[in-house]
């Protein structure tokens, strides 16, 4: 056989080959050029960390012009919305991974698949736990990196209070729930409390009980709200069950307390229990001395939803993602490898930030987590830390559908309606606004 | 210069403020307008020419609602800020030493920014550590704490409140400037005729001070409807909808839902809604109107 190719060609071409394999598997090359960041949202100790690992990237980076902002995670759509319309849209947003298919099917942000260089994902994956990483994904594609996941749902327990009682360890049951509540309950201090405003992360919290036992608010193959099935409903009823038990504060108080104010309110001693995210009190604080725990919120005693019952769902509010408008793709990806090396991802290591379910693989190792959450770590070490988690809500509408749960548990909460009413009619309302969403 | 050109010097003289106007004003809501005709949602047209935001609207029972609140919300407010800030102005026209003092120290809830008044106000009213709740329970107008911002019933009210404590101050020094500047002699010869002190504000002041209560009742009216951060940070619509008015529900369908078609076209309601509202108030007081414009 004879190869239709000159000897002269044959050596362009094989070196041409060597010097772009060269550079692929090559060390990074510093980024140049200008690089906006938004990064919404925070602890206190990460709105100081960013900033100061930014340093460090540019130290990296010496020809990067990286102008960095902070926001406040609440007004995060409205301000990427805005910036994408007047195509003023920073070129990495690090915002949260339940608003990655809107902002995909919106066209903010673009797939990092289509912009990696050759082995960059795939080196990431190295370093980052595959649980957490996949919660990145939509459609099959990454669209963001998460540095971390908060997960629901979880417990705080006073455990003066519980021995007080008469118990030993938190509760691990629906029915335990009842009875420990009522029972650490005092004429001036609840037994439990539980956020019921119209904040997403209190919507989260319940979803997290919901989901728990086999509930689900959307089902993507139907297209259909599932707010009215047997899972949300005696979910909500348990909810109704602590009220009527006298076990919780007044609803009227729940429904004007968020899940930051219940923290705080835990931290003085105002209740026994309070359901949380995964962080429960550790952003907030707690007085020196106050005796408390975490807990995995406790299981129904039968799952009553139509879908699989999960472990936990997880998020994380700190997701890297790159614009869809960015005019230097390159300095967004160095940006975003940066973030994947082991010294940031054990910015949640325990050092300086305890609050979060870090996604780095190496921060797992760090004794400041092993210190702040035991039962974590040895559960990771074990395997089983992920297992039976899944993502929290997320799909085109996510916002609609969980306005409508928080209206319909805030009816439940003031006893306007029963768990089923007031989930129907939201079960309604939700699907009017996905229906004209999806057109 | 003869007359021509100082017409045309006029005219050029206003230009920055017609193209202004044009610029902001009129070209936004027109945008509005035509926005609330389209089908528009995630950022995609889908047709304009329609009538479905709207019917969107008439079929969402939160709408229903919405528009209650927001009546309570405008003309409650209204009401209530033009009515104290007209008896806070009356005195604070008196002179003494206290008044003057007063003048100056009654800015200060106005000077505070809406966010940082929104927190105070919400942790005052809040029903567990509320200091204004504690305080009906320690005299015993209450046996249990309220909270004021987590009852359906009375969350709307209190907005309200909080809102005429914030806006009214401004109203009750204008109307105060309003007040003392009636000339002193009319007052002095209703006196002489034997009037006494409400016959004297009722036949005398008052009509002296039609024009800036009629302006400063319109200014309220289109203060309080383009109001958003207050009822949002204190309550976000809640609890279940009971103080959702039309600034959090239009944020709400057009920034968290992404349906900018339903809040156009629910801005455009709303720009209806003032327009009549203020239309009709001022053909009611059409006379006070004319007479100090004409001034």
């Amino acid at each position: 056989m004879k190869l239709d190719i000159s000897r002269r060609g044959f050596l362009i071409g094989t070196t041409a080959m060597a010097a772009t394999m060269g550079i692929a598997a090559g060390p990074a090359r510093a980024a140049t050029g200008s690089l906006s960041v938004w990064k919404f949202g925070g602890t206190p100790a990460e709105v100081e960390a960013w900033p100061a690992a930014n340093e460090r990237f540019l130290a990296d980076n010496p020809d990067v012009d990286l102008d960095y902002s902070f926001f406040n995670g609440q007004i995060r759509r409205q301000k990427i919305l805005a910036g994408f319309q007047t195509n003023r849209l920073a070129d990495v947003i690090i915002a949260f991974g339940q608003d990655i298919p809107e902002f995909a099917g919106f066209g903010l942000i673009q797939p990092l698949d289509d912009i990696a260089t050759d082995g960059q994902i795939d080196d990431w994956k190295t370093r980052l736990v595959p649980e957490v990483m996949s919660s990145g994904m939509h459609d099959g594609k990454l669209y963001g990196v998460p540095t971390y996941v908060d997960m629901a749902s979880f417990l705080a327990v006073d455990m003066d209070a519980l021995a007080e009682a008469g118990y030993d360890r938190p509760p691990a049951t629906w029915s335990e729930l009842r009875e420990y509540a009522k029972a650490m309950t005092k004429p001036d201090r609840p037994g439990i409390a539980f956020p019921a405003t119209t904040a997403p992360v209190d919507i989260n919290i319940f979803e997290g009980i919901a989901y728990a036992n086999g509930g689900r608010v959307f089902d993507e193959e139907s297209g259909k709200v599932q707010l009215n099935e047997a899972g949300m409903v005696d979910a909500l009823q348990l909810y109704a069950d602590l009220i009527a038990d006298g076990s919780t504060p007044a609803g009227t108080s729940m429904t004007e307390t968020n899940f930051r104010d219940t923290a705080q309110l835990f931290g003085q001693g105002r209740a026994a229990m309070w359901i949380g995210l995964s962080w429960l009190n550790t952003p907030w604080g707690t007085p020196e001395g106050f005796n408390w725990e975490g807990a995995p919120f406790p299981r129904p005693d039968a799952p009553s939803g139509s879908f699989p019952p999960v472990a936990a769902i997880m998020d994380g509010t700190a997701v890297l993602m790159v614009s869809s408008r960015t005019e230097n793709p390159e300095a967004a990806m160095a940006y975003i490898d940066f973030w994947t090396q082991n010294e940031q991802l054990n910015t949640w290591g325990g050092n300086p930030e305890i609050a979060r379910v870090p996604a780095g693989k190496d921060a797992w190792n760090s004794p400041g987590l092993a210190e702040a959450w035991p039962n974590w770590v040895s559960a990771y070490n074990e395997g089983n830390f992920f297992a039976g988690a899944e993502p929290m809500p997320r799909f085109i509408g996510v916002s609609a559908v969980e306005s409508a749960l928080a209206t319909a548990i805030q009816q439940v909460v003031l006893g306007q309606k029963t768990p089923q009413e007031a989930l129907d009619e939201a079960n309604e309302a939700a699907q009017a606004q996905i229906d004209l969403l999806r057109g | 210069m003869n007359r021509s050109s100082d017409r045309w010097l006029a005219y050029f003289l206003i230009l920055p403020v017609v193209a202004a106007v044009l610029a902001f004003v009129l070209g936004p809501t027109w945008d509005v307008a035509t926005l609330s005709l389209t089908q528009f949602v995630m950022g995609q047209e889908r047709g304009f020419g329609t009538l479905v935001n709207f019917e969107a609207l008439w079929a969402d029972p939160v709408f229903g609602t919405v528009v209650v609140n927001t009546a309570i919300w405008i003309l409650g407010g209204t009401v209530f800020c033009v009515l104290t800030g007209l008896a806070v102005g009356a005195y604070l026209a008196i002179d003494s030493k206290v008044t003057t003092a007063l003048r100056a120290l009654i800015l200060l809830p106005w000077v505070l920014p809406d966010v940082v008044t929104a927190m105070a106000w919400k942790w005052m009213l809040h029903g567990q550590v509320g200091v204004i709740g504690d305080a009906f329970t320690r005299v015993g107008l209450s046996d249990q704490p309220i909270s004021f911002l987590g009852d359906p019933d009375l969350v709307m009210w209190m907005l309200v409140i909080v809102l005429v404590w914030r806006k009214m101050p401004l109203v009750a020094l204008i109307l105060c400037a309003a007040i003392r500047s009636v000339p002193a002699e009319q007052i002095e010869a209703a006196r002489m005729d034997g009037a006494n002190a409400f016959q004297r504000f009722r036949h005398v002041i008052l009509p002296n001070i039609s024009f800036s209560l009629t302006a400063v009742t319109v200014i309220s009216m289109i203060w309080i409807t383009a109001e958003f951060t207050l009822p949002w940070v204190m309550t976000g619509g809640g609890p279940a909808n009971s103080s959702q008015i039309m600034s959090t529900y239009i944020y709400q369908q057009s920034f968290q839902f992404f349906n900018w078609g339903v809040g156009s076209a629910m801005s455009v309601v709303n720009l209806v809604f003032l327009m009549a509202v203020v239309g009709l108030y001022l053909y009611i007081n059409r006379r006070s109107w004319a007479a100090g414009g004409s001034k």
